[in-house]
């Protein structure tokens, strides 16, 4: 479980994020495959990327709260080239990134890619939800379609 | 009327640049800065004692102002400082250094160098190897530079947007530098150049992001009053402002018609006696495409979602780009896109030049009031009007 593995070793886990001591928990998460977003204590607003407060009362009691993952595609780009990474191959196919605005509240997005689906298919308003796949031997949050959608 | 002491009270007394390069050769950004500083105190007339401020944009690579001060041996300063990229966070900064009284004359610069992750020959360079990005991000990131190509697909969702949109902004670019000696992209382009160019960030392309350069512009400033003992006629900032919205994480953004650029409309109108009717020249910021065409709309020159059309309806097919009702150019210089990517300080320098009549054969006759829209949507959004007395 992720609360064994401590704050270096979570930097060693994931080499190719800035994690700070606002983002850790966000990170702890992914080791087992939940994906916390940092929801308000006393306005049970969630806000992302994790802050040190509640942006809309200031309230600094914030407790990472797993999310669905369920949601609808709000933005999506196909990067031709880009950063490397494992199972990126920017010359056999161009890589989906996409925000997907979660139903969790208005708002309120993740960004990722989308795997197990056609590249046509990949579009704004798509239905999607959470799936882990591996990066670095670490798990890795990603979106596939909804099944049936 | 919202209060604006500072109205007409900074001028820009000296501009120099030095062009801008593919590939300057062996000069370093702190040489490509001292050149244009060098060439912009003497086109106001100073000396190096005159300057008792230095601010310099914090582009990476960039000199700081203490080291600037120490190539060019400035006796001493009273006010440095190095707001972030880009333009007008330095020049809000250096006019109210000046106003407030914390200097007198400030040397405002701006030095751009092509570095390892933009630039395939940069990349070769080893001293620009010295440059590290730190932690290697992951692909799936719509931050920085990615966020225009993410908003520009939710651009053509929402408002069934072509690709000849986007195109226009770079034809236009491309004209406007043809006729520019300092810009780097000269090579005539056509619509079915842009859409035959590589797709980088889809939907963005090549043409649709600006282009990495070496190369520095520099700028002098100082009181409206000292300026008028030299000319009768100085450029001034009629009004400067920054905006900023508090949901600004590039995918959390609330949407296409809240963001930062509306802040800076909002707050530069209520700041100005002149508005769209009295413009000479538009500066639409162009870093990407995607911003031209935001700041066109945001600033109201016609609905959201109606740059594209709007480019079409006001394109003069002779000259080959847009003039507003026949007579209002925007980036006559080339911008970002085909001048090079300076961050605004090319749309600054160029307004600059024309409200003096010095833009050659760009140059807008009788030109008297500018309107720049700098930066994008997220965390640099940022707006000035400049004219001549
Ligand atoms: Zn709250």
């Amino acid at each position: 479980m992720s609360e064994d593995v401590d704050d270096a070793a979570l930097i060693e886990r994931f080499p190719y994020v800035r994690i700070d001591h606002d983002s850790k928990h966000f990170y702890r998460g992914w080791l087992d495959e939940r994906l916390l977003f940092n929801r308000c204590d006393a306005c049970e607003r969630f806000h992302h990327p994790p802050k040190p407060v509640c942006p809309s009362c200031w309230c600094a009691s914030l407790t990472p709260t797993e999310v669905s993952g369920r949601g609808v595609i709000h933005l999506a780009m196909f990067l031709h080239q880009g950063p490397p990474a494992p199972g990126v191959d920017y010359a056999m196919a161009a890589h989906p990134v996409v925000a997907v605005e979660l139903e969790e509240q208005e708002g309120l997005r993740f960004t990722s890619t989308v795997i197990g689906c056609p590249r046509e298919a990949i579009r704004i308003g798509l239905p999607v939800e959470l799936g882990w796949v591996e990066r670095f031997g670490a798990p890795f949050p990603v979106f596939r379609p909804v099944e049936g959608s | 009327m919202a209060r604006n002491p500072i109205r007409d009270e900074i001028a820009i007394v000296g501009l120099g640049s030095t062009g801008f390069y593919r590939d300057s050769g062996g000069r370093s950004a702190k040489a490509l800065a001292c050149d244009a500083s060098i060439r912009a105190i003497r086109d106001a007339g100073f000396e190096p004692g005159d300057i008792d401020g230095i601010v310099g944009a914090a582009e990476p690579g960039g000199p700081n102002p203490n080291e600037m001060s120490a190539a060019l041996g400035l006796p001493q300063v009273t006010h440095f400082s190095s707001p972030m990229p880009v333009a007008v966070f330095a020049l809000v900064d250096a006019m109210n250094a000046i106003f407030s009284g914390s200097c007198s004359t400030v040397l405002l610069y701006f030095a751009y160098t092509r570095l390892p992750w933009n630039s395939r020959s940069a990349a070769e360079d080893p001293f620009r190897r010295h440059h590290t990005l730190g932690v290697m991000p992951a692909p799936e990131s719509v931050n920085a530079a990615a966020a225009y190509a993410a908003w520009a697909s939710r651009y053509i969702h929402e408002y069934d947007a072509r690709r000849e949109d986007f195109g226009r902004v770079a034809l236009n670019a491309r004209a406007g530098a043809a006729r520019n000696p300092l810009a780097v992209m000269k090579t005539p382009l056509s619509m079915e150049g842009y859409l035959q160019a590589r797709m980088i960030r889809e939907p963005l392309c090549l043409l649709d992001m600006d282009i990495p350069v070496d190369g520095a512009d520099a700028f002098v400033l100082t009181r409206t009053e000292c300026a008028r003992e030299k000319t009768r006629n100085p450029v001034v900032v009629h009004a400067a402002t920054t905006g900023l919205v508090g949901t600004n994480d590039e995918d959390q953004l609330p949407s296409l018609r809240r963001h930062g650029q509306h802040v800076v409309v909002e707050s530069l109108r209520a700041k100005s006696d002149l508005w769209l009717e009295d413009m000479d020249i538009f500066f639409p910021y162009d870093g990407f495409s995607i911003i031209t065409l935001g700041w066109i709309e945001n600033f109201g020159w016609c609905p959201p979602g109606g740059a594209g059309r709007f480019l079409e309806e006001h394109w003069d097919p002779e000259a080959g780009c847009v003039m507003i009702d026949g007579r209002i150019p925007l980036n006559p210089h080339g911008g970002s896109l085909s001048e090079g990517a300076t961050r605004g300080s090319g749309h600054i320098r160029e307004a600059v030049m024309q409200l003096r009549g010095d833009a050659g054969e760009r140059q807008v006759a009788g030109a008297r009031n500018a309107l720049i829209g700098c930066g994008g949507f997220f965390f640099n959004s940022q707006g000035a009007i400049l004219r001549r007395l």
